[in-house]
């Protein structure tokens, strides 16, 4: 399994209006940036070089993992996506 | 938009279906709200169906009705390494005997099937609506408002059936407003298509006899573990990360997972198949101690909101004591209407009825065990420890031989110490 193919095998309607929104500025200071290896769907990625957290909301799994496990409280938004939008399993 | 209703459960899982179900079937006016575009289609669960008495009270064929796959005649325990395996299996003919043990099943169709069974005993299901707010009255929970729709629905009670992470919970005060991330895990699955006559004769199976197994080592050391479940014509596969351990393990699910797919043994018992969905799901693994107040002013919290979830490490249950909550919760709400007393006090039947079901009550027998399953030595030091002795145990090379006993010393005092061999022994049997 390739999770850089991820839209392959998992269906989503993604929504215009991002259903997290992650302050991330908060991560530059941040030691642990859990976030980054735990989120199942690689949304986030730290870059060394650019001192930079960047996160995409569209393939999310809608899961919670990095709500749990961020320890500087960088979301500025973190609800479920609006009604009928988002990951939608169909046989699992 | 604005209706008001009798009750008003918020998710269409089995917690919320079920409530649902119980609430309708007596009479009352409810609306079952889900932000999914159908009940199920955010749901996934790496486990198996037990017994579910709480609904098989309102369906005697309940097991007929729900629409399940193949039914497990056989579970097995694997300790893995990388490169080897120790399998412990259990075929009981009680097993393949009606009423049979656990099913396997696919979340997206069963929990849409419950919730229209909700639907046809009267509830009123509204789905693409995901909750915004709840609205208060003096106080008291009196409705909820939905995120892009104007106006709100109005209820005495609700019911938060909205999954673990139950932000109805939090905002209604009953939960805390942060996670310990020991308390909580993330499974993720493959669901892996594959013919029908070959899963059943990879696995030893004929008609529609299941197997499911769970596996201890494979997760690189990170606390957790894996899964392997037969449907009908897939496998479901797939990993269970503490969160406290995968967060500074540095280590992602997906290569977990990977490498979990690829270990020797495991690559013949998924070879041939297909990759068709991945999905994943936290789990409220904190037992007990994580429970939420259950009650207050016109709210009761059911399921996996209520960390109602019993993850012991040998068995896993879940959608049962939803189901059971749920039906509970219901019960509670009918007889709130009858003495219409919406107040704490008047729910707190709830919790009454809660405490003297198997849902509270296995809880609090498995109360230490997410303490025990926090010893990280579970996850690599012994399953190399068996996997090492049984190793040895057959290896027959033309040297003398040592006695069993001496050679399992030898495997424990090299993977693990004996001293703490001694200690978890301890600390496990008095946990289970």
């Amino acid at each position: 399994m390739n999770i850089d193919e991820i839209f392959d095998f998992t269906s989503f309607t993604i929504d215009r209006e991002p259903h997290i929104i992650l302050d991330a500025t908060k991560c530059v200071a941040c030691d642990n940036r859990g976030c980054v290896n735990s989120c199942p769907a690689r949304c986030y990625s730290w870059s060394e070089e650019d001192k930079k957290m960047t996160f995409v909301y569209d393939g999310c799994l809608e899961c919670g993992t990095c709500y749990v496990v961020c320890l500087r409280d960088a979301f500025t938004r973190w609800r479920y996506p609006r009604g009928g939008c988002g990951v939608a399993y169909r046989m699992t | 938009m604005s209706k008001s209703y009798q009750a008003i459960v918020i998710g269409a899982g089995p917690a919320g279906s079920s409530a649902a179900l119980a609430m309708a079937s007596a009479g009352l006016d409810v609306a079952l709200v889900e932000r999914g575009s159908f009940p199920g289609e955010k749901n996934m669960f790496g486990g198996v169906l037990h017994r579910m008495p709480a609904l098989e009270e309102y369906f005697p064929d309940f097991w007929d009705r729900a629409p399940l796959e193949r039914h497990i005649i056989k579970k097995g325990v694997t300790f893995m390494t990388g490169d080897s395996s120790f399998n412990t299996t259990i075929e009981a003919g009680s097993f393949d005997k009606p009423p049979y043990n656990g099913y396997t099943i696919f979340r997206p169709r069963f929990d849409k099937w419950l919730a229209d069974e909700a639907v046809k005993a009267g509830a009123t299901l509204i789905t693409r609506a995901t909750v915004e707010e709840l609205v208060k009255t003096d106080g008291r929970i009196t409705g909820v408002t939905i995120q892009g729709r104007s106006g709100q629905i109005s209820a005495p009670i609700v019911i938060a059936a909205d999954g673990v992470l139950s932000f109805t919970a939090k905002k209604a005060g009953l939960r805390q407003p942060t996670f310990d991330p020991g308390q909580v895990a993330v499974g993720v699955k493959a669901l892996i298509d594959m013919p029908r006559e070959m899963i059943d004769e990879r696995f030893g199976l004929v008609r529609d006899q299941g197997f499911a197994n769970e596996f201890v080592g494979c997760t690189d050391g990170v606390r957790g573990g894996g899964f392997l479940y037969t449907n009908y014509d897939s496998i479901s596969v797939g990993l269970v990360f503490h969160l406290a351990s995968l967060r500074t393990s540095g280590k992602t699910p997906y290569d977990l997972l990977n490498a979990f797919l690829e270990q020797p043994q495991m690559a013949k018992m998924v070879c041939g198949g297909r990759l068709q969905e991945y999905s994943a799901h936290l789990i409220p693994e904190g037992g007990f101690d994580m429970i939420p107040e259950l009650v207050g002013d016109g709210i009761m919290v059911a399921g996996d909101a209520a960390a109602f979830c019993n993850a012991t490490g040998l068995n896993l249950e879940g959608i049962n004591l939803a189901s059971q909550s749920g039906v509970i919760a219901g019960k509670a709400a009918v007889a709130a209407h009858a003495a219409r007393d919406f107040s704490k006090r008047g729910l707190s039947v709830y919790k009454k009825m809660l405490d003297e079901s198997y849902v509270i009550k296995d809880l609090k027998l498995f109360r230490k065990a997410p303490h025990m399953l926090h010893n990280n030595r579970i996850y690599r030091e012994y399953p190399e420890m068996m996997c090492d002795f049984m190793e040895n145990i057959y290896k027959i090379e033309g040297a003398p031989k040592n006695n069993v006993s001496r050679v399992f010393l030898q495997s424990a005092t090299k993977k693990v110490g004996l001293g703490k061999l001694l200690a978890d022994g301890f600390s496990a049997w008095r946990s289970l």
